[in-house]
């Protein structure tokens, strides 16, 4: 070989290598600076503060969260100067396995966003920072109770809420009153299932062939919202959690066997489409904003304002606007009682946690993820995303911040809103990581795929039941499950 | 002087040889960072009950586990089916269009073969969105508009155990055969003109024409395909997660799919380990057999 071409060759080879081992670099996506660096940056001086960066993975909790990040990360460093705030984004789809990637590899960020169903999931793995000792008296006497519980677990406090939400089911005012449903009382005092039942019914409309066009009810059942259908439903039907006060599971009483059987009802009557177990998110959003269904679920407070900004497009002949879609005006209603249980709302507290490498971080840099964390959940920031997601404030701190943009609201969803969250139940924080994760298990490969086949007509209440209750004593034990 | 020069030869060619090993270090290295580490990894991994924070050792118990687990068995019985309905139809199916293109001009084959060879390029994730779409449950959906012309009633496409596993089938045959048909296109391009010329005096048909020369030249291209086609089809993972999530009632749930939700949502990833080597396995022994009763009479 001559020797300019094996200089050449093995120049291009280095460069090959190179690129290579630059991939396996430890400063990628999925490896922001860390929570191994206690002790990240220099000193000043005696008794100045030292430098520290907390990092922290975020998903774009309202519109314009993701937008504001430099605003906040300048914020926070105007507020501690020896402290740098780096927030990376992450869209919603990506978030959770770009935290578990990061989590398992051992190099998570400081601070994640997540909803507090999944802190059992992290606690199992030892990878979560108990903040109690971080945090002072005053920055959680700033949160409301009820939410703040949902970050503990035991003792510890894992992270803090950034907000609560209730999920609900939502109606087309229109066809509500067509159906003779008198809507405000609902939304005040609630609804049994056979009232509800009854309502759906008088929801549908056939055509001449007797093709249905309008639903009574649709549930996004598919996709992301598998679980959330029966989730939903079992909260008022005397399944408030996966195990009661002394950690049997319970959904292995006959509330359970009621409840599927109902479920099974609504398709049967033809208040729900057949197709259900089909149906996803955008596919039950877009049947409702089409009038093809009087009532959707799951409901959110923001969806008032999405149906609103789509009757604007529809008024000003704006092309954007939903295909076919109809002018609507949404209702916030709650979800009905089964099986003559009492009505306790499915709440949804989303937050942050703080989370630790394989090294374990300084109690100065714990200290500093904690102020990070309260930053992130309270005051004009939780204001903010809380007022573009139509919720309330859960900090007093964010009740009592300016707002960069007011959107009108239906008082009555308001009203309705308030009523509802009055009655939501605070986290259960006793139960075990091993338990709730045996639970996971169950819900993952036994129920969300038997009630995929409930609701395709294939098996029946009682042989979804059945299954489900072979699985937990299989998980729990004999003694470990509720038996009535 | 004569023993000088030998030395002088034998350093070149020693260092000739040096040369060679430094430049194939290269793929060498990326081979022993990202094929033969992940291997060994997922080999002890699969001994272990992983942790981020540490693992311990566990012994068998991963691979116990996954053989004492029905979704397991249920997992491997669909992935198996979903080749069996796959792999053949569609490499029979690409070895059709491509004698269907050959006797066209170079340009329109070329055409051709752009055309078929399109979705490999399109996003995995775009195809799935559009086959969402396409299998829409409701009479809307363009599955259900075309069989409500054979006076079939809409069908729950994704959503019932009877039709789940072969409406990810129907896709498998109704797109990515490109690869296949340019391999295809290529062997039956290297076959000699004379072949056809002599069989022709022979008065032989189209079909003999086929049987006689074009099966035996394409058999070693067919068992490639055959070979590949099985390995990605037991390493199916991207149409079950984005289409139908394993369901209904796990009527879809393949290997690949399971080995992920162990993974990354149970974070058991020792048993994931160990199911991805028994999944290995499986696909080693498979190719074994194809090539010891298909290829054994194969002239490469």
């Amino acid at each position: 070989m001559k020797k300019r071409s094996r200089g050449l060759t093995l120049f291009l080879s280095g460069i090959m290598m190179v690129s290579l081992l630059s991939a396996c670099g430890g400063n990628g996506n999925n490896a922001p600076a860390s929570t191994d660096s206690g002790n990240t940056g220099t000193s000043n001086g005696g008794s100045e503060p030292k430098k520290d960066t907390i990092t922290a993975l975020l998903p774009p909790i309202s519109a314009n969260y993701q937008t504001r990040f430099a605003d906040m990360e300048k914020e926070f460093n105007t507020l501690h100067p020896n402290l740098t705030l780096k927030i990376e984004p992450a869209s919603w789809e990506d978030m959770t396995q770009k935290l578990d990637t990061q989590v398992n590899a051992g190099s998570p960020p400081d601070i994640a966003f997540i909803g507090a169903s999944g802190i059992s999931k992290y606690a199992a793995l030892n990878v979560l920072i108990d903040l109690n000792g971080a945090l002072s008296d005053e920055a959680k006497a700033d949160y409301d109770e009820v939410p703040l519980k949902y970050f503990q677990l035991g003792d510890a406090q894992y992270g803090l809420p950034a907000y609560m939400e209730i999920h609900t089911i939502g109606g087309n005012k229109q066809f509500l009153e067509k159906a003779g449903i008198d809507w405000k009382s609902i939304q005040q005092n609630g609804w049994t299932y056979e009232e509800f039942r009854n309502a759906i019914s008088k929801g549908v409309v056939k055509n001449d062939k007797g093709e249905t066009t309008r639903y009574g009810f649709v549930f996004a059942t598919s996709g992301v919202a598998s679980k959330d259908y029966l989730a939903i439903l079992a909260k008022t039907a005397g399944l408030p959690d996966y195990f009661d006060k002394d950690l049997k599971y319970t959904y292995t009483s006959k509330n359970f066997l009621g409840l599927l059987t109902s479920i099974r009802e609504m398709i049967n009557d033809g208040s729900m489409p057949k197709e259900l177990s089909s149906i996803d998110a955008g596919k039950r959003w877009n049947m409702f904003l089409t009038g093809q269904t009087m009532i959707t679920g799951k409901g959110l407070s923001a969806f008032e304002n999405s149906a609103r900004l789509n009757n604007e497009k529809i008024k000003a002949n704006d092309g954007s606007a939903v295909a076919d879609s109809i002018e609507v005006d949404y209702i916030s209603l709650p979800v009905p009682t089964f099986n003559g249980a009492d009505y306790v709302p499915t709440s949804i507290v989303d937050g942050y946690i703080a989370l630790r490498g394989k090294k374990a971080p300084s109690e100065e840099h714990i200290k500093n993820i904690a102020l990070a964390t309260n930053f992130l959940s309270s005051g004009s920031i939780a204001a903010n995303y809380s007022n573009e997601l139509f919720l309330s404030p859960i900090t007093e701190s964010a009740r009592n911040a300016e707002v960069l943009e007011k959107f009108p609201r239906n008082e009555d969803n308001v009203a309705a809103g308030k009523a509802m969250m009055a009655k939501a139940l605070p986290a259960r924080t006793d139960i075990p990581t091993d338990l709730a994760a045996e639970a996971l298990k169950i819900e993952t490969e036994v129920i969300i795929p038997k009630l995929q086949a409930l609701l395709a007509n294939e098996i029946a209440p009682q042989e979804m039941y059945d299954a489900v209750k072979a699985a937990a004593i299989k998980s729990f034990g004999k003694d470990g499950i509720v038996v009535d | 002087m004569n023993q000088t020069l030998t030395k002088r030869k034998k350093l070149k060619l020693e260092s000739d040889s040096g040369w060679g090993y430094a430049f194939i270090a290269v793929a060498l290295i990326a081979f022993s960072l990202f094929t033969a580490y992940p291997v060994i990894n997922a080999f002890i991994i699969s001994l272990q009950k992983y942790g981020p924070l540490g693992s311990t050792f566990v012994g068998m118990d991963n691979f116990v586990n996954s053989f004492s687990d029905e979704l397991f068995w249920k997992a491997l019985k669909n992935t198996l089916v979903y080749t069996l309905l796959t792999v053949p139809f569609n490499i029979l199916l690409s070895f059709l269009i491509s004698i269907l293109i050959i006797p066209f001009k170079k340009k329109t084959q070329t055409i051709f073969k752009a055309l078929y060879y399109l979705p490999a390029v399109a996003s995995g994730v775009a195809l799935s969105v559009v086959w969402l779409w396409i299998f829409d449950p409701l009479k809307s959906g363009i599955a259900n508009k075309l069989v409500s012309f054979l006076g079939i009633e809409n069908q729950n496409w994704l959503g019932s155990s009877a039709t789940a596993m072969f409406s990810l089938v129907l896709m498998s045959w109704l797109s990515s055969h490109g690869t296949a048909i340019i391999i295809y296109i290529a062997a039956l391009l290297a076959i000699d003109n004379s072949y056809y010329e002599a069989a022709e005096i022979d008065g032989a048909s189209f079909l003999q024409k086929l049987w006689f020369i074009v099966v035996p030249f394409l058999k070693p291209t067919t068992l490639f395909l055959l070979v590949t086609g099985v390995i990605g089809s037991f390493q199916v993972f991207q149409n079950a997660y984005l289409m139908t999530g394993g369901g209904p009632d796990h009527a879809t749930t393949m290997v690949g799919l399971l080995i992920f939700n162990n993974a990354f949502t149970y974070f058991e990833f020792g048993e994931a380990a160990a199911q991805s080597l028994v999944l290995a396995a499986i696909i080693g022994f498979i190719s074994f057999l194809q090539f010891k009763f298909i290829g054994k009479d194969v002239e490469y």
